[in-house]
């Protein structure tokens, strides 16, 4: 610290450089009269009365021509740092007269009455009375020269003890109760630094060796807080510790912190204060950076031995509550199968002394060495180990592997306890080599004339073919073959086109006798209305009409030339009907021939008849 | 008309003939009972011989599964089965060694049903050949219904033939399908990842002889679907296709 001290003077204000240049010059080409040696030293502390946690200022004066090398006072209890320095020339009676100041932060590190002593032999010494913070009277216990207790002031109702600048808090959460050796106690660990003024710059440890406090995270719960109108942001971690011999202790934790400390008196840092923010507090030099260590509060806690009376003999040292569950990778497995015993234990408790060693000989079965794994929160000591063993049944049956214990001490009962798992059930079914080497071999039967035909023995393998099957070259079926699968599609394709050009030629004809089909209905319909009029002139006209249209076009004629004759000529017998009803419409027209109702139904259906035989097919 | 049928139905019948000519290439065969290369190397190596062979039959895939059962290999025994059993679903044998090494190797054994059974009866390349001439018989019928109206009954039962046929050879296909599509796994605990990557994940493991649906591929590892459900990437080097891909896989 004292290298500090003999470094080159800062310079903080502009000021002091002109001041410095002028002088300089001056003393330089000044003829030798105006100079005068350095004569005398003086030395004021102002406020020689402070708080702690504040800072006094200490100006030496120098006269003389030439400042000198000055030496800081060292004082146990009090930092000084250098702040600046300043020049003052003075003529009188044609003498120059040159002083020099230098402005010196005096910082208690704790309260109490602090004696400067004299800079020079002739000067007096310095008295700074240093107070503690509020007037608390709580000045704490000054442990070491990195752990300023002086800073640590009086716990208050909330168990939080901040340090005497008001920039930090640590605060330690046990649980009001005695606990056991190696029992896993649940704390609280809070830690507070005033936003702006502190960070912590460490994770807290024990301050005491009978103690183990589990791995605490780099990243813990953080919020914000207010605590007496001042920001402060509250970092939290919840862990366990474990102790580790019985008896009485007193446990707190450290944390350290680089806080800023205020330089100046308080009633000089009201501006400063003003500001709020701490960046410009920091930029017109109302604190300075410094490490601090914080300590929480002293808690005491009793510590029990475990009992030696009923002691199991499988108890490794776990303390807690525990319930316990085994299994098994397969339930059914050959002979020479390996396989994997598992027992979870679950529960809250100290973890790092759960241990199993299993199942150690057991008839009829190969153990192998179990591997554990934990899966849980260290923080709580809430979550389950499994361990895991290679087990290898040597013999085929129903096995059963016992039930495994684990013992281990309950705190809230105060008693040994000792959990149990279920036994396991496996069935172990021969080895497969084994059977399958002692397997029948005989042939059997099958539906294929290349296997000798036998019985098929029960179990085991069947025996090999003896005679080669059709080979291939490949195992895709023909039908998930893209060349394959093309053939039938060009015959599908080939069949639908084929049928449809059948469709299409074919439909001239059928629009054809379709149409003609109507205009038969339509004569008929006609017939039938003559008919229905008892018109017989009209009856026979339209048949008449509707056959010599019906035969000429057969024949190729004109209507008129479909005369008697010619349906004789063409026709012969077969053309009676078609005869008998032309002469019928030539006496119908001439004679007023009359028919009954039956006879008109007779002459329709032969014409139908006939005009059907005429349509083309 | 009757003649462009008959014509057509010949040309048919060569290009079939045509096709499966090659399909149904005979290669020379080995003497019976001999194993192939394959299973010569399960007694002289544990490496599983994996490369698909340039032919296959029924038998040598058998007897192939046989010696590999002998030799404690469930995957393997299982792989060569279900091969077999696509060349000839119907030998029984086939069936109860594949059913008694699964069982073996505490593998979960589905008993085929009567629907399975039925359309397995044949080949696979003789339901490829009944389902061709079934599109050839439904074509005529189709024909001939618009040049012999007359015969009407006789054209219904070839369309009824023709279309039983055709879905026989459907069903078969239908039946066949995932095992075109499966693998089978050849080593002990095979893990299962969420990824495919080689630091992926692990979701489960597949016992050997574990039978899988191949879904989808990335570089060396295979997705892959159980017959629970459960889907996840296997390192290919873990399983063997029952229908290789291509030669050498």
């Amino acid at each position: 610290m004292n290298a500090r001290f003999v470094q080159p003077v800062v310079i903080q204000r502009c000021w002091l450089v002109a001041v410095m240049a002028t002088v300089a010059v001056m003393t330089g080409f000044w003829p030798g009269p105006a100079r005068a040696a350095q004569q005398l030293t003086t030395a004021t502390l102002d406020p020689q009365q402070i708080i702690l946690g504040q800072s006094t200022t200490l100006t030496v004066t120098l006269t003389g021509s030439q400042p000198q090398q000055f030496n800081m006072p060292q004082v146990e209890g009090l930092e000084f740092g250098m702040l600046g320095q300043s020049h003052r020339v003075e003529i009188m009676n044609g003498a120059i007269l040159t002083s020099t100041s230098l402005i010196i932060r005096v910082t208690p590190q704790t309260a109490g009455i602090f004696t400067i002593p004299g800079l020079t032999p002739q000067s007096q010494p310095l008295i700074l009375r240093v107070s503690p913070d509020n007037g608390s009277g709580a000045t704490g216990t000054a442990r070491s020269s990195t752990v300023p207790g002086a800073l640590l002031g009086a716990p208050n109702a909330e168990g939080i003890r901040m340090a005497a600048d008001g920039a930090a808090f640590v605060k330690l959460v046990l649980p009001k109760r005695d606990v056991y050796v190696g029992e896993s106690v649940p704390v609280e660990i809070e830690v507070g630094a005033r936003d702006g003024f502190a960070r912590p710059n460490g994770l807290p440890t024990l301050t005491s060796s009978e103690f183990t406090l589990n791995n605490l995270t780099r990243q813990p719960e953080n919020y914000q807080k207010v605590i007496d109108g001042k920001p402060y942001t509250v970092f939290t971690w919840r862990s366990e510790i474990a102790a580790v011999k019985p008896g009485k202790f007193t446990l707190s934790l450290d944390v350290p912190f680089t806080v800023r400390i205020r330089t100046r008196p308080s009633r000089d840092s009201a501006i400063e204060d003003a500001l709020g923010d701490p960046f410009l507090q920091n930029f017109f030099g109302a604190t300075v950076q410094k490490d601090i260590t914080v300590s929480s509060p002293s808690s005491d806690l009793a510590v029990l031995a475990l009992p030696t009376e009923d002691q199991p003999k499988d108890f490794t040292g776990a303390v807690g509550q525990f319930s316990v569950a085994s299994d098994i990778s397969a339930t059914a497995a050959a002979a020479g199968d390996p396989l994997t015993l598992r027992l979870h234990v679950t529960g809250t408790g100290n973890f790092d002394r759960v241990d199993s060693p299993m199942l150690e000989h057991v008839d009829g079965w190969k153990t192998y060495p179990p591997k554990s794994s934990f899966k849980g929160s260290e923080a709580t000591g809430k979550g389950e180990k499994t361990f895991e063993q290679p087990v290898i049944a040597s013999k085929p049956g129903a096995q059963t592997l016992p039930g495994l214990a684990f013992s281990y001490f309950n705190p809230t009962t105060k008693h040994y306890e000792t959990a149990r798992s279920a036994p396991v059930s496996v069935s172990i079914s021969p080895s497969l080599a084994d059977s399958s080497l002692s397997a029948p071999q005989a042939p059997t039967t099958g539906p294929t004339a290349n296997k000798t035909p036998a019985t098929p023995p029960p179990v085991g393998l069947r025996a090999d073919h003896a005679t080669e099957s059709d080979t291939v070259n490949t195992l895709v079926p023909l039908y998930a073959r893209p060349l394959f699968l093309a053939i039938p599609a060009a015959l599908a394709l080939a069949f639908v086109g084929t049928w449809l050009a059948l469709r299409r030629s074919a439909a001239p004809r059928r629009r054809s006798q379709y149409g003609n089909s109507k205009a038969v209905n339509r004569i008929l319909q006609d017939m039938q209305a003559a008919s229905r009029s008892r018109d017989a002139t009209l009856f026979f006209n339209i048949a008449r009409s509707a056959l010599t249209t019906s035969l000429a076009a057969r024949w190729q004629l004109a209507p008129e030339d479909v005369t008697l004759d010619e349906v004789d000529a063409r026709l012969g017998s077969e053309g009676a009907e078609i005869r008998e009803i032309l002469a019928l419409a030539d006496e119908a027209n001439y004679s007023g021939h009359v028919m009954t109702s039956t006879d008109f139904q007779r002459w329709v259906q032969i014409v139908h008849d006939q005009l059907m035989e005429a349509s083309p097919a | 008309m009757m003649r462009r049928i008959l014509g057509l139905s010949a040309i048919t019948v060569l290009l079939l003939a045509g096709a499966v000519q090659p399909a149904l290439a005979q290669t020379p065969q080995s003497p019976a009972g001999s194993s192939t290369p394959d299973a010569s190397a399960v007694a002289s190596s544990d490496a599983p011989p994996v490369a698909a062979p340039s032919s296959y039959s029924a038998t040598s895939l058998y007897n192939l599964g046989n010696s590999y059962a002998r030799a404690g290999k469930p995957g393997l025994a299982v792989l060569n089965y279900e091969r077999a059993s696509l060349l000839a679903p119907d030998d029984p044998d086939i069936e109860a060694n594949l059913r008694y090494v699964r069982e073996g190797a505490h593998l979960p054994v589905e008993p085929r049903s009567t629907w399975q059974r039925v359309v397995t009866v044949g080949s696979p390349t003789l339901w490829s050949l009944l389902g061709a001439l079934g599109v050839l018989l439904l074509g005529c019928a189709l024909l001939a219904g618009e040049r012999y109206p007359a015969h009407r009954w006789k054209r219904r039962a070839a369309a009824l033939v023709g279309f039983v046929l055709l879905g026989a050879t459907a069903g078969n296909a239908l039946v066949l399908w995932p095992t075109l599509h499966a693998a089978v796994i050849v080593t002990g605990a095979t893990p299962v990842q969420v990824s495919p990557v080689p630091m992926g994940d692990q979701l489960f493991t597949l016992p050997e002889g574990e039978t899988v649906t191949i879904t989808a591929e990335h570089e060396d590892f295979v997705l892959v679907q159980t017959a629970t459900g459960r889907k996840g990437w296997v390192a290919g080097v873990n399983l063997v296709a029952v229908v290789p891909r291509h030669a050498g896989a």
